[in-house]
């Protein structure tokens, strides 16, 4: 076994990793470099203040680009765990003729390192591409001023590059600590079924996640009772909304397997959704991990959106007495709300990168399991609909929870900084975004479950039950 | 009859790569009885078997299930015929690690979307106390023991009441005590119920449980005999493997 380890086998494991970190870098560049073009395409009688233009966007571009890796993290970390868990054999060969525990999980996260370096120059190359294209088709087109100087290379760019990748191999390296827990004894092939999951030391986070969610909820509601009183209401609430934010995070195994619970009620009966529902919270932590990035996604999408609408429709009511600066706000605030979703949506989609691998890799390690049930009379449909089931079930419960919070988190920002002006008005539920989610989460449901529920059919119960 | 196949042929590759692993093979299984079917690795004994439970399509020949004909059957067909009419017994992944041991041994039924009847449910009963699981029906197979593990198989097997069933190396992965046991059960379930039974083993000890064993190599039947003993069993093994190293040397 190399340390570069390409073997198509190792290559298929780490494909979710490589997008993620490319989606990330191809994201960061470009905002890097959109802020560029944007401040050189601004008209010369500003230059004067293009400085600090530059500046103010790229402050809340990094925002943007810290959701968008916080999010990537997440998803590389569980994508790391879940083929630590396909591994097993492996490590437990490596422990047999002496590998430490230690040495075998930094060859892992160097592979992260490798892994998330290649993603990262990959999205580079194509963030460039775009701006290239963009700077060239732009003035032609009359998207952009002509006879600018527009700036290509931005040395903030290779920053962004170094960080994807040394995130990359940080949540390459949280991902792998299982690695330890192996026993070279599972090398003897004695092990038939691994154990679920233990939740052993978990209850120091479970107790921080509680306080947080808590002390969390106690401050949101506190801004929202101090938000009739003074705009100022906004900031207390913020800190709620950040603390209880991250206690769900946090506590998200505790969160997550009860929900999952709950849609796989919705997701049916009978065999085949019984078996699915039971998949999905098969290794609650597994399932907790790859689903909390979706929700984090979708809450935070939805979040911008209520509360980004629900200010516009509160500022509006506002100004009622005077139509024409109604009308001005309405249009900055619509223009505002739609690139803070798109730039927030960002992450949902690297979220949804991991769910989509998560589920394939999960199919692609119960092959034996699969080939006991065809042997046992699953027909081809049914373990397809078997797998559907268990992916509309993850998304379903990604998406209600993230919505649920989102709708939740964005009605408190804009009541506890506008309700001193208009009082109590319900949140403003912006439908177009709702229905995008929703759609989203449908295509992602049945995308994700296509490609692993094809080639699960396509092996032949003879050859799954042979597998390892 | 229960199961028989007529001018089985199995082949991989082409030409002089061409290998055998079923060589014009034609037997019958009878009703009622516990055959065995015995060989050197690579003799083609599990293919057999696969070929002969629908999960598995011959390069040539024809395969009955009772007085089904099911070679050509298509993929559907077969998986239906597999719930209800074969039941199967492996040596180790049996079970469905997300079920419970009722679970696993009710999947065969609900996978046909029909609930176990009063008598299906009072015979399943019956098959966990006899087996000595009635106090396991809520546990799942992480938490029982590879004896136990293997007695689930065998209810679940038993629970249908299918034309045959097909067991592969079931003792395989059991020690010698445990492994006796369940030959006992199985050999109790042809005495008692009448239920034919076809298993693949390459352990004396477990061929010696069968009415019938049928000795493979290099994917031909070499010999059919009656019930024998351990050590009959044993030489008639010895003689195969060294007449197959003869072959080898011939062919060399």
């Amino acid at each position: 076994m190399s340390t570069v380890g390409a073997s198509t086998g190792q290559l298929r494991e780490h494909v979710a990793t490589i997008v993620v970190a490319a989606l990330s870098t191809l994201f960061a560049v470009t905002l890097i470099l959109g802020t560029g073009i944007l401040t050189a395409a601004l008209d010369p009688a500003l230059i004067a203040e293009s400085g600090t233009f530059r500046l103010v966007l790229l402050m809340v571009s990094v925002i943007f680009i810290i959701i968008a890796l916080y999010v990537g993290a997440i998803v590389t970390a569980n994508t790391f765990a879940t083929v630590i868990a396909g591994r097993t054999r492996i490590i437990a060969l490596l422990r047999l003729v002496g590998a430490t525990a230690r040495s075998v999980r930094s060859r892992v996260a160097a592979e992260g390192l490798i892994m998330g370096a290649l993603g990262a120059v990959v999205g580079w190359g194509l963030a460039e591409a775009l701006a290239f294209g963009v700077t060239r088709l732009g003035p032609a087109w009359g998207w952009l001023p002509e006879g600018r100087e527009y700036p290509l290379f931005d040395p903030l760019s290779f920053i962004a590059v170094a960080v994807v990748a040394l995130t990359t191999w940080a949540a390459a390296w949280v991902g792998s600590r299982r690695v330890a827990s192996v026993s070279p004894i599972a090398a003897t092939g004695a092990v038939v079924e691994p154990r679920p999951e233990a939740a052993r030391g978990r209850s120091g986070r479970s107790v921080w996640a509680v306080i947080l969610i808590v002390s969390g909820c106690t401050l949101l509601a506190l801004g929202l009772v101090l938000g009739f009183l003074t705009p100022l209401g906004l900031f207390v609430a913020f800190l709620g909304g950040l603390a209880s934010f991250t206690g769900i995070a946090l506590g998200a195994h505790l969160i997550m397997p009860p929900v999952l619970r709950l849609a796989g009620r919705i997701v049916g009966r009978g065999p085949t959704g019984a078996l699915a529902a039971a998949n999905a919270v098969r290794y609650p932590e597994r399932s907790a991990r790859s689903t909390i990035g979706l929700v984090i996604g979708v809450t935070l999408v939805t979040l911008f959106a209520v509360a980004l609408d629900s200010y516009r429709s509160m500022t509006l009511l506002a100004f009622e007495s005077d139509p024409a600066m109604a009308r001005a706000l309405d249009q900055t605030l619509s223009i505002t709300t739609g690139i803070f979703t798109g730039l927030v949506g960002f992450s949902a989609v690297i979220a949804a990168v991991g769910l989509v691998n998560t589920l394939s890799l999960g199919v692609l390690q119960r092959t034996r399991e699969l080939g006991l049930l065809r042997t046992l009379g699953f027909t081809g449909a049914q373990v397809r609909r078997m797998i559907i089931a268990e992916s509309a079930q993850m998304t379903i419960a990604a998406l209600g929870l993230g919505v649920a919070l989102g709708i939740g988190y964005g009605w408190v920002a804009a009541q506890s900084l506008l309700g001193s002006q208009v009082g109590l008005a319900p949140p403003t539920v912006p439908w177009p975004v709702l229905i995008g989610v929703v759609v989203f989460g449908a295509v992602l449901a049945v995308g994700a479950a296509a490609l692993p529920a094809r080639r699960a059919i396509r092996l032949s119960p003879v050859a799954a039950l042979a597998a390892d | 009859m229960v199961a028989l196949v007529a001018d089985l042929g199995k082949y991989y590759g082409d030409g002089e790569q061409r290998v055998h692993a079923l060589d014009d093979i034609s037997i019958g299984l009878a009703r009622g009885q516990f055959t065995a079917i015995m060989g050197p690795s690579g003799s083609g004994k599990s293919t057999l078997m696969h070929v002969m439970a629908g999960l598995d399509t011959p390069t040539s020949g024809r395969v009955w299930l009772g007085s089904d004909e099911i070679t050509g059957l298509g993929d559907a067909a077969l998986t239906r015929l597999r719930r209800r009419r074969i039941g199967f017994v492996f040596q180790s992944f049996n079970l469905v690690p997300t079920l419970d041991v009722r679970g696993n041994i009710v999947l065969p039924f609900q996978l046909d979307g029909v609930k176990p009847g009063r008598e299906e449910l009072a015979r399943i009963d019956a098959l966990l106390h006899s087996l000595g699981l009635a106090d396991r029906v809520t546990h799942r197979p992480h938490e029982l023991s590879g004896g136990q593990q293997q007695r689930v198989a065998i209810a679940r097997a038993l629970a249908t009441q299918p034309d045959i069933i097909f067991a592969d190396e079931p003792t395989g992965a059991l020690d010698t005590r445990t492994g006796r046991e369940v030959l006992g059960l199985l050999r109790s379930a042809v005495e008692q119920s009448g239920q034919s039974i076809a298993m693949v083993t390459h352990d004396p000890i477990a061929a010696s449980h069968a009415d019938r064993i049928l000795f493979l190599a290099d994917g031909r039947i070499v010999a059919d005999r009656g019930a024998m003993s351990p050590e009959q069993i044993s030489e008639t093994m010895l003689g195969l493997e060294r007449g197959a190293a003869a072959g080898l040397g011939e062919r060399a």
